[in-house]
């Protein structure tokens, strides 16, 4: 009898245990953030000296295997001439995307097709990132870049993350660094001119004639809806101001386009100084819907192959916004009520009322004119003057009215309302931040959540890489009260801009598709073949793991050679890579892909080639040999 | 035995012939019998399908991994039982539908006759092929392995990969058809003109 008691008391007590474990796995399951608050708990009680809320920042970025970021981020890779691609909140990198430079990890540049389009510059300014819209929203079809400094745009496709289309040079426009900022419905992005200079390109003025002679544009870009394909639709003329930073109106103020102004004084040398002495620049508000109703009635002269608008043709379609002084970014609200500009120089953003902007225009309440443009009245069209800090640079926005402004010199983030004007919070970042980026922060409805602060210095934040530090990326928290930093992410030179959109916005394919229409494709072994047409050689080759068909290619030297190759691996991440030693040539294949390159077989002798991408087990033995038979042996 | 000839079928006998004919149809549309390797970098498996008349699935990834241990190429021309399994079987449902107009015992035993021989012939075929690709490997293969016959229903591991495999809805479907054809012949008969005439009787057992 005893001893049946004790070993009921026994069960009960394991019953107990084992219900208590479960209890805490099934609380841990329906609520998460009660135990991760015992986790960061738990880990502070450790003597690693961590404080809590660095715990709790570290388990609000981390992202555990087999799970997925909630946002890509698009940053642009500056004078990389690449698009960085991160997930958020973790800050992982994920994909490199060149676009102005050749990358050889991918065989960017070296395919007949990404030769072509990259033409004969090696290298771009990546500044803005720009996501196509459909109703102010982003609708995860495309990224549009710009090249500041060859004045080229670029066209990366978000199903594959390639670039595939490059435009450009743009005629007449010198380092479009007022790009790119679409129309709510990707009509068009804008691309306005940051230095003046004599058009079309090529011309000669000297530069005492800068006030006459030399001139910026801005251009209106059109986007086909169908596939995206950009093509330059038209350009404006306007005076030989540095144009900086645009965007583009939306829901009431549609039709917009607002630009940033400095070097108001027309200087053209030592414009640290020369183009700071204005207390005030212009935002320079443009009409593009009836820009583009004038370019379709034939109100255009031809320069340097575009259509060429001057606004002053077309009255009522630009005015300019006194802005203080020397205004960087100049960004939309939300609602498309407010205009805001980001003073640089002034330690103020300056927020101006759509309305009220409208209202000058239709009671002629203009302080002046300056080239030829009325200039709205200062004090009517202008809300509010908020003193965020030290050099405001950048507004994004989040979904609970309130705006995020960047400022530089004082190396922090100021957040300010959007209905009483005031700065609420602010928090520090390491340093120097230029553009900011929120959670769909540019569209009609941000997401709020997350803000990332893209610093241009990262000093001594990370281990010592000698004297070219990395810069940083910031992640900041927006979902509580105060900001949080939450996370420190070295990164390449240079992000300018980013843009952050949900990731299922996105939906990328996997696999090239089969076409047997596809120009050079061959998808079985017995097609795979090498064609010669006088002294052009077409080679017509298939991969699969692990080997090529054919494996041994020979041609004469002098031989233009054509070179298709066909992964017909469709198999999601299986990549082939192919390169022919010493001929420096180099790209990979993507399943079922069929990529191209062109060569003249200038050197005889025995070229190994083989495959660049680790494909499977025997990808060491996937390999061949290209023959060039010397001249005299022919 | 001369009833077995002779006989006619009652009501539900004629009810589940219709009934197996109607099975025997819809089993062309799903699969008859299935296999799917699953390996580390293959978690979502790679699977492979075998209906009355084609063979689905990932096969051109399946035949690009075979071909390390040198299985030979599964391609659809090689299995000349897909061009006439569709017909056969649309045929066994026509006599069974048949069987049930008439009622006629003979032709019920003729049609469960044919399928349980069809069926029969079918899991050896499967049995033929399995045996076949997996036994006949290229002598020059880079990856050399033990011949091996996966079985037909169960699992079967090679290297990184584990091979489930299994007969598919369309192959339960056709078996359960031809069962019940047997169960009609078995249970549901009329033995004399009397019975006959109390045939209102679900059923006469």
């Amino acid at each position: 009898m005893e001893k049946r008691s004790f070993s009921k008391i026994v069960l009960a007590l394991a019953g107990l245990l084992v219900g208590l474990v479960l209890a805490v796995f099934i609380t841990g399951r329906v609520n998460p953030s009660a135990s991760q608050e015992g986790a960061s708990f738990n880990f502070s009680a450790s003597n690693t000296g961590v404080a809590d809320e660095v715990v709790e920042a570290a388990l609000k970025t981390y992202v555990p295997p087999g799970k997925l970021d909630e946002y890509y981020l698009f940053a642009s890779g500056g004078h990389s001439g690449n698009v960085f691609v991160y997930g958020v909140p973790s800050m992982r990198r994920i994909r490199t995307i060149p676009v102005f430079t050749k990358e050889s990890s991918v065989g960017y540049g070296w395919t007949a097709e990404t030769k072509e389009m990259l033409g004969n510059f090696t290298w771009g300014d990546v500044h803005h990132p720009a996501l196509s819209e459909t109703n102010g929203e982003y609708d995860g079809r495309w990224l549009f870049v710009n090249d500041n400094a060859n004045s080229r745009v670029a066209r990366i496709d978000l199903d594959s993350f390639t670039t595939k289309q490059i435009l450009g040079p743009i005629p007449n426009i010198y380092g479009p660094h007022g790009a790119v900022f679409l129309t709510p419905n990707s009509e068009y992005f804008m691309m306005a001119s940051r230095f003046a200079g004599p058009i079309p390109f090529g011309k000669y003025a000297p530069i005492e004639k800068f006030k006459d002679e030399y001139y910026c544009v801005l251009a209106a870009i059109a986007i086909d809806p169908e596939n995206g394909n950009m093509s330059l639709a038209w350009e404006a003329l306007l005076p030989p101001w540095s144009y900086d930073l645009s965007d583009a109106g939306k829901l009431v103020s549609d039709g917009w386009m607002f630009l940033t102004s400095y070097n108001t004084e027309e200087a053209y040398t030592l414009l640290e100084v020369n183009a700071s002495q204005r207390e005030r620049d212009y935002i320079v508000a443009m009409n593009w819907k009836m820009l583009e109703k004038a370019v379709q009635e034939g109100k255009y002269k031809e320069i340097g192959g575009a259509k060429v608008i001057d606004p002053r043709d077309v009255p009522g379609s630009t005015y300019l916004i006194p802005c203080a002084k020397s205004p960087h970014g100049v960004d939309v609200s939300p609602d498309g009520k407010y205009i805001i500009g980001n003073g640089k120089l002034s330690p103020t953003v300056t927020v101006f009322s759509f309305e009220k902007f409208m209202e000058c225009i239709e009671n002629k309440d203009f302080q002046g004119e300056e080239r030829g443009f009325p200039i709205v009245n200062y004090d009517k069209v202008r809300v509010a003057e908020v003193e965020v800090g030290l050099g405001p640079l950048h507004t994004q926005f989040d979904d609970q009215g309130y705006a995020y402004t960047s400022l530089f010199v004082e190396s922090a983030v100021a957040k300010w309302s959007l209905t009483d004007f005031k700065v609420v919070d602010k928090v520090q970042v390491h340093y120097c931040p230029g553009h900011l980026c929120a959670a769909e922060g540019d569209t009609v409805s941000p997401d709020g959540k997350y803000l990332v602060a893209l610093n241009k210095l990262a000093k001594d934040k990370f281990l010592s890489v000698g004297p070219s530090h990395p810069e940083s990326m910031q992640l900041v928290d927006l979902t509580s009260p105060k900001m949080k930093v939450l996370f420190d992410n070295p990164v390449d030179p240079e992000p300018h801009y980013a843009q952050m959109i949900k990731a299922d916005k996105i939906k990328t394919f996997e696999v090239y598709p089969k076409d047997e229409q596809l120009e050079g494709a061959v998808y079985k072994k017995e097609d795979a073949r090498v064609e010669r047409n006088g002294n052009r050689v077409n080679v017509y080759m298939m991969s699969y793991r692990s080997r090529y068909y054919p494996d041994v290619v020979e041609v004469n030297e002098g031989d233009h050679v054509t070179w298709y190759l066909t992964n017909t691996d469709f198999d999601e991440d299986i990549t082939h890579g192919f390169a022919i030693c010493l001929y420096d040539i180099n790209f990979e294949v993507q399943p079922g892909q069929t990529e191209k390159i062109e060569f003249v077989a200038d050197k005889p002798g025995v070229y190994p080639f083989y495959c660049t991408n680790f494909c499977s087990a025997l990808h060491q033995e996937m390999q061949g040999f290209l023959i060039v038979k010397p001249k005299d042996q022919q | 035995m001369k009833n077995l000839i002779y006989g006619r079928l009652n009501t539900t006998g004629r009810v589940l012939f219709l009934l197996s004919a109607a099975l025997l149809i819809a089993s062309l549309f799903f699969p008859w019998w299935y296999m799917n390797l699953v390996a580390p970098q293959y978690p979502e498996g790679l699977p492979m399908t075998v209906y009355a008349n084609k063979i689905g699935g990932r096969i051109d990834i399946i035949n690009n991994l075979n071909h390390y241990i040198g299985m030979k190429e599964i391609q659809e021309e090689d299995f000349p039982e897909l061009k006439y399994m569709t017909y056969g079987v649309s045929l066994l449902a026509f006599l069974a539908v048949l069987t049930a107009l008439l009622r006629r015992n003979w032709l019920g035993l003729l049609t469960a006759g044919l399928g349980s021989a069809g069926g029969a012939l079918g899991i050896y075929r499967l049995w033929y092929w399995l045996h076949k690709y997996g036994t006949e490997l290229d002598p020059q293969a880079a990856m050399k392995i033990p011949p091996f016959t996966p079985p037909m229903i169960g699992t079967n591991q090679l290297a990184n990969f584990t091979t489930y495999t299994g007969f598919g809805l369309g192959g339960y479907l056709l078996g359960i058809g031809i069962l019940l054809m047997v169960l009609s012949l078995w249970r549901f008969r009329q033995w004399d003109e009397k019975s006959s005439s109390s045939a209102s009787l679900p059923s006469s057992s």
